[in-house]
C-alpha cells in the first residue's frame, strides 16, 4: 500500500503550489485540505505541526507512524515520500 | 553525485521573472536553458497577492497567475526547470561548474537570477514565533487570522500591498512604521488611508514581540519621538521590512559584490566572471520591480547569446 498524503493548503499560497507540483513530477496522489474552504481544520494544522502557515504536507507511512512537513521544504518532502 | 556529461548552454540559478523571462528569449533563440529553483517558481511575484504595476493588465493580476503566466510561456519554447538548490559555481577555462541537489553539472554561460528574501526584525521574540505567529507571506499564512487583531510592520510597497490583503481575513491591523513617512507607492497609501480596518503608526519602532502559552499576544513598539514604550494586542505579526540578496553560492566564485551584497555587472549584466551573468533584485542597482527584472532579464539573455555565439562549440 501506498504512503498517504495530505497538504493543507489555501487559496493563495504558492508554495503549496509547489508541494503540489513536486508530488506530481513523483507521481505521488495527495488529498488537498484547503483552509479557506474548510476554516475549522485549521486547528489541525497546528496541533500537527505546531504552526499557522500552509503548506503543510502530512505523510502517513506504511508502519502507521506519521510525519510532517512545514512549507516547501524539499530537503524533508524527498526523503519522506521517498 | 556524478556529473552530467551534458554541457548546458546555459543555467539560470533561480526561476523568478527575470530569470524566466530571460529564459523566454535563449530558448526561443534554441539556447538550451536550464534554470534552479530552490523556492517558488515565479519567485516574491507569486506569493504577491496583487500586482497592480505590471504593464499589460489594466487591472492588475494575482502574482499567483503572473508568476505561472511567465513559468508556462518559458516552458512552451523549451526552458526545463529543475526543482533544486544551487550550492556552488566556479568557472574554469571556458567551462561554469555548478554543484547542486541534482548532482555536479557544466555549463558555457550562467544567469544569477536568485532575487532576494525578506530581511528578519531581529527583535526578541521572532525566532521563538516564526512561523507561529510571526510571517513573512500573508497569502501562506493569511487564513489563520480570520477574525483576528494584527500588527504589519514595514514602509515599504510590500508592507501595504499585504496589509491590505490581510484585512479580508483579520477585523483590525496596526502598521508599524519606523520612519516618519511611507516609501511606498502613492495608490497604495491612498487605499491603506481610506480602509477602515488600518491604522498606521509613524516614527514607531518594534521592540518585542511578546507570547503566552505559545501565542503571540502583543507587540510592544516604541514611539521615537515620545520615547515611550506602547503595546499593540495582536495574534500575529507579518514583518515586510526589506529585502537582501540572495548570494550564499557565490562565495569563492570570483564574483564581485557590492557592499551590501548584491552582484556587480557591467553595462551587459556581465558579471566580473566572464560568462556569469547577472539580473533582477539580485543585481547591484537593480530597482526591485518586476518590470524592471523581466527587462534586465531579456537583456541578459541577449548578452548571452552574444557570449556563446563568440564562443562557437567545437564538432
Amino acid at each position: 500500500m501506498g504512503k498517504k498524503i495530505t497538504i493543507f493548503t489555501t487559496n493563495t499560497c504558492a508554495y503549496c503550489v509547489m508541494v503540489k507540483r513536486f508530488l506530481d513530477s513523483k507521481g505521488k496522489t495527495y488529498e488537498v485540505v484547503n483552509l479557506d474552504d474548510n476554516p475549522e481544520r485549521q486547528a489541525e494544522v497546528l496541533a500537527k505541526s505546531g504552526a499557522l502557515t500552509v503548506p503543510v504536507t502530512l505523510i502517513q507511512h506504511d508502519d502507521d507512524t506519521e510525519e510532517v512537513v512545514i512549507g516547501y521544504n524539499l530537503s524533508r518532502l524527498a526523503p519522506a515520500i521517498a | 553525485m556524478a556529473e552530467e556529461s551534458t554541457i548546458h548552454d546555459v543555467i539560470m540559478i533561480g526561476a523568478g521573472p527575470a530569470a524566466l523571462s530571460a529564459a523566454v528569449y535563449t530558448s526561443r533563440e534554441d539556447i538550451e536553458t536550464l534554470l534552479f529553483e530552490k523556492g517558488v517558481v515565479g519567485g516574491l511575484t507569486s506569493i504577491t497577492d496583487k500586482v497592480d504595476n505590471y504593464p499589460g493588465f489594466p487591472e492588475g493580476v494575482e502574482g499567483l497567475t503572473l508568476g505561472d503566466n511567465f513559468r508556462l510561456q518559458a516552458e512552451r519554447f523549451g526552458a526545463v526547470i529543475e526543482l533544486g538548490e544551487v550550492m556552488s559555481v566556479k568557472k574554469v577555462g571556458d567551462i561554469v561548474y555548478l554543484e547542486t541537489t541534482s548532482g555536479d553539472m557544466r555549463a558555457r554561460s550562467v544567469l544569477v537570477a536568485t532575487g532576494s528574501s525578506y530581511v528578519k526584525l531581529n527583535v526578541p521574540g521572532e525566532s521563538e514565533y516564526y512561523g507561529r505567529g510571526v510571517h513573512n507571506c500573508a497569502t501562506c499564512d493569511g487564513a489563520f487570522y480570520r477574525d483576528k487583531h494584527l500588527v504589519v510592520v514595514g514602509s515599504g510597497n510590500s508592507a501595504a500591498q499585504e496589509a491590505l490583503f490581510l484585512t479580508r481575513y483579520a477585523t483590525n491591523i496596526d502598521i508599524l512604521i519606523r520612519g516618519e513617512a511611507w516609501k511606498a507607492s502613492e495608490v497604495l497609501i491612498r487605499e491603506v488611508n481610506e480602509h477602515p480596518k488600518l491604522k498606521v503608526h509613524f516614527n514607531m519602532t518594534t521592540e518585542e514581540i511578546v507570547g503566552v502559552d505559545g501565542k503571540v499576544t502583543k507587540v510592544v513598539g516604541k514611539d521615537k519621538v515620545k520615547g515611550e514604550f506602547i503595546d499593540f494586542p495582536t495574534d500575529g505579526v507579518f514583518v515586510f521590512v526589506g529585502l537582501k540578496p540572495v548570494t550564499y553560492f557565490l562565495k569563492d566564485s570570483g564574483v564581485e559584490l557590492d557592499e551590501q551584497g548584491f552582484v556587480k555587472t557591467d553595462i551587459k549584466l556581465q558579471t566580473a566572471v566572464p560568462g556569469i551573468f547577472c539580473a533582477g533584485d539580485v543585481r547591484s542597482g537593480a530597482t526591485l520591480q518586476i518590470a524592471s527584472a523581466v527587462g534586465e532579464g531579456a537583456s541578459a539573455a541577449l548578452s548571452i547569446r552574444e557570449y556563446l555565439e563568440a564562443r562557437p562549440v567545437e564538432q
